[in-house]
């Protein structure tokens, strides 16, 4: 197998902080090489300078037989590296076709663009993706985030790609299309390209790397054929220590009844949905994505108000029409987007973790500085934030860091009820685990807990209930004792066999 | 951490308002004078009060475009009310400051109910108020202001023109609600991430029409002024003072993409501003030369800033 892409002692710092440190870094030819890591391992900056967008300070590039100190975007292009980024970049008012030949559209006579080749082109590239029943002339604004993605590498083929970098791609795929994606990497991987995959999720990593690298703090902990690791031995190396229980949700006392939701409904996304949460009890959500999961959230929340059906908090019929007002009856909802619903970014720890509870570190309308900042200290503390302090802006924490500073804003609300939306999607496995104790510890201190999961190992670990929505409708309620992936998977599904989720 | 503090937006543009001044003190023996110095402040006081607001409003990520028109549509009510409905001129004073703070409501109304963006929703109301105004004036001045009325625009209290006082109060008042207060951290939040800070339960839409009324009142309160000042009345007041306005926040570092900015730099924009104003014309450089000097200034300025305020946010 020939090497395509090969890195010499590379390292990269910003601002002072060493992010790479002398990593040797190859990919071959046929070949899934994963990249393994925990945020702020290294693993953004090392493939970004294999794709042009950082320069390394030290270290060579070889992609064949040529040599470089640094990669412009374009050169990275003309070598056959195509990357494929986990926020999708496309362009949502243009056609599936126009997306894909972007910036290297076939021309024909006059210079003019070559439009039914280009549609030909498309509809080749897409079908050799198993995706025949993509339009290419439908706007790429009104496809699912698979189908989307799929656009996005087909586009990295028609550049005749020979290294596909691939950033995350099933943190916002639901199991189905995993499944599918899955199938074109290994297509992609016959015909001799070679794929650098970058993921949290290790049965993924199992299923199709020939090769695993892991990153720790930005120094290469060692690459290995597939067949040498275990679950564990990679845990431990990304983490430095051994990881034994996943999803350690403790026994709590369960206590009354504090949210009551009958026949709630909004639109056509939340249909007739009825349960009880109670204290101390974890209830997890599943379900495909768009079976409705985030809306319910959001109408409990009052973002989206119920159009009909009752909520009652704590034995009293509520109407909540704000979050101002769930939250002033003791419901907190941690988002499913961090960056731009749970975290002012520009602004520090303290600022973020004051701000559900302004009047808490308030003296009348004066906000006391010294307070708030005690305050986040204090939750900096409790809750295990990795920072510099209270002063840090959030925008420079990692993603399992910022998650802790959404739930300490949260928590000084005092929550009664705690909705947490995809709590520990693309966060690295150590801060998932600390995460998920947190968790527990709230529900042991006799919180409600909703969790929304796309993840089913997450949901079956931490839940004691769980409910599964299709539809925008309640599928099934599954005690913890039924749970198993079959029974939930088959919920999930269910009616779905003759309707496809869009 | 010290070196990062004092390259802020607010100490370069100390720096420069210095500089500034001693070179225009060297270049004209009637610039640095008491009685010159006192006079430019009573000069800077309409557009200082609106700037002052002004800020809040960017700071939120909103701009608004309609203060000019509100101005000079507060003034003409303020004639109307005291000389053809005959009302006590105290009153009249009291109603046109209510015009103008219901016309900076509205403008919040718009933004927040109907979901208009801020420049397309004041860019017509700009239109709108200045239309509403030369359709009351009918071309007619309102003249004949009794005396003490003359004290506000024109007057002194202990040696300082009575209207630097109300700006100093209200720099002072604006300061401390935008940097200590709850409202000023929900401005800045508002500005920063709206969702967000909707998702953490603010009240973001309150916040605005509250600024956007302020806005207003900041408005009207600079039309009774003016009227003051120049003793009478006109439709045409208060055209193009919302660029200087801008021009005078957007130069103190307020972001024009909101979440960022204060109110001490708003004030040293402002008095760079006029401070090249005077000293240049007392220098004898033509008054369209200080304007290219002011776009000059401005953009420098955000250049300098941007060099040094680089943030580890990507």
């Amino acid at each position: 197998m020939t090497v395509e892409v090969r890195l010499e002692r590379v390292s990269k710092s910003f601002g002072g902080v060493r992010v790479l440190r002398d990593v040797d870094f190859d990919v071959r030819a046929g070949e899934v090489h994963a990249l393994l890591g925990e945020n702020g391992a290294g693993k953004s900056t090392l493939i970004k300078i294999i794709a042009g967008v950082h320069a390394p300070d030290t270290g060579l590039i070889h992609i064949g037989d040529q040599q470089f100190r640094a990669l412009s975007p374009r050169e990275a292009r003309k070598g056959g590296i195509a990357t494929v980024y986990q926020e999708l970049l496309l362009f949502p008012e243009l056609t599936v076709t126009e997306n894909i030949f972007l910036g290297n559209a076939p021309r024909g006579r006059l210079n003019m663009l070559d439009w039914q080749q280009m549609r030909r082109r498309a509809r080749q590239l897409l079908d050799s993706l198993d995706s025949p029943d993509l339009d290419v002339d439908a706007k790429v604004g009104s496809l699912s985030v698979a189908n989307r993605q799929r656009v996005e590498i087909a586009k990295a083929l028609s550049q005749d790609a020979r290294v596909v970098i691939m950033d995350e791609p099933t943190a916002a795929l639901a199991d189905a299309d995993v499944e599918r994606l899955m199938a074109v990497i290994k297509r992609l991987r016959e015909r001799g390209v070679a794929i650098i995959y970058v993921s949290h999720k290790l049965p993924e990593i199992f299923a199709l790397a020939d090769r695993v690298t892991v990153l720790r703090d930005g120094a290469l902990i060692g690459t290995r054929p597939i067949a040498e690791v275990t679950e564990q031995t990679l845990v431990a190396m990304m983490v430095g220590r051994e990881i034994d229980h996943m999803f350690p949700k403790a026994e709590a006392a369960i206590g009354e009844t504090i949210l009551k939701v009958r026949n709630l409904s909004y639109g056509q996304r939340v249909k007739d949905i009825s349960f009880d949460l109670r204290r101390g009890e974890i209830v997890g959500v599943a379900g495909l994505v768009g079976a409705g999961r985030t809306e319910l959230a959001l109408t409990i929340f009052g973002i989206t108000p119920a159009d009909s059906g009752t909520i009652e908090v704590d034995g009293k019929p509520v109407r909540i029409l704000s979050p101002r007002q769930a939250r002033n009856l003791g419901i907190a909802y941690v988002p499913e987007d961090r960056g731009l619903q749970g975290l002012v970014r520009p602004m520090t720890i303290a600022q973020n973790t004051s701000m559900a509870a302004l009047r808490h570190v308030a003296s009348g309308i004066f906000i006391s500085l010294t307070r708030e900042a005690r305050q986040a200290v204090e939750a900096i503390a409790s809750l295990g934030v990795r920072a510099r302090g209270p002063d840090q802006v959030v925008a420079q924490l990692s993603g399992g860091n910022q998650q802790k500073v959404v739930l300490g804003k949260w928590l000084e609300t005092h929550p009664l009820i705690l909705i947490m939306d995809e709590p520990t999607r693309g966060i690295d496995v150590g801060a998932k685990a600390e995460i998920h104790a947190l968790m527990s510890r709230l529900a042991k201190e006799g919180m409600a807990i909703l969790m929304i999961s796309s993840e089913l190992p997450e949901v079956l670990g931490m839940s004691d209930r769980i409910l599964v929505m299709h539809g925008g409708r309640l599928a099934a309620t599954i005690d913890r004792a039924d749970a198993t992936p079959e029974t939930v998977g088959a919920a999930m599904t269910q009616a779905g066999a003759a309707g496809v989720a869009a | 951490m010290t070196i990062k503090k004092l390259l802020r937006h607010e100490t370069i543009l100390a720096v420069l308002v210095v500089l500034a001044l001693i070179v225009l003190a060297a270049q004209s023996p009637r610039f640095f004078t008491v009685d010159n110095l006192l006079n430019q402040g009573r000069l800077m006081t309409e557009v200082g009060l609106i700037a002052i607001v002004m800020t809040f409003v960017i700071v939120t990520g909103g701009i608004d475009l309609s203060v000019g028109s509100i101005l000079g549509m507060s003034a003409i009510m303020l004639g109307v009310f005291w000389k053809n409905f005959g009302l006590p001129l105290e009153l009249a004073i009291f109603l046109a400051l209510m015009v103008g703070t219901l016309a900076g409501l509205f403008n919040g109304l718009i933004i927040t109910r109907f979901k208009v963006p801020p420049l397309i929703a004041t860019l017509g109301t700009l239109a709108l108020y200045r239309g509403i105004a030369e359709g009351v004036s009918q071309a007619r001045s309102v003249r004949g202001y009794p005396d003490w009325f003359y004290v506000l625009g024109q007057g002194q209290v202990l040696g300082v023109p009575t209207q630097l006082w109300l700006l100093g109060i209200v720099a002072v008042v604006a300061a401390v609600i935008l940097g200590m207060t709850t409202w000023g951290r929900m401005t800045y939040a508002t500005g920063s991430n709206e969702t967000a800070a909707r998702f953490s339960g603010l009240r973001v839409d309150r916040v605005k029409l509250l600024i956007y009324s302020a806005s207003g009142f900041a408005a009207a309160l600079a039309a009774v002024i003016f009227v003051s000042r120049v003793s009478t009345t006109r439709s045409d007041m208060g055209t193009g003072v919302e660029l200087d306005a801008i021009t005078a926040v957007v130069l103190g570092g307020t972001s024009i993409f909101g979440g960022r900015g204060t109110i001490i730099g708003t004030l040293l924009g402002l008095i760079l501003i006029q401070a090249l104003k005077n000293g240049l014309s007392l220098a004898g450089v033509k008054s369209d030369g200080t304007i290219v000097l002011i776009g000059a200034v401005l953009i420098l300025t955000i250049l300098i800033s941007n060099l040094f305020h680089r943030d580890g946010t990507r």
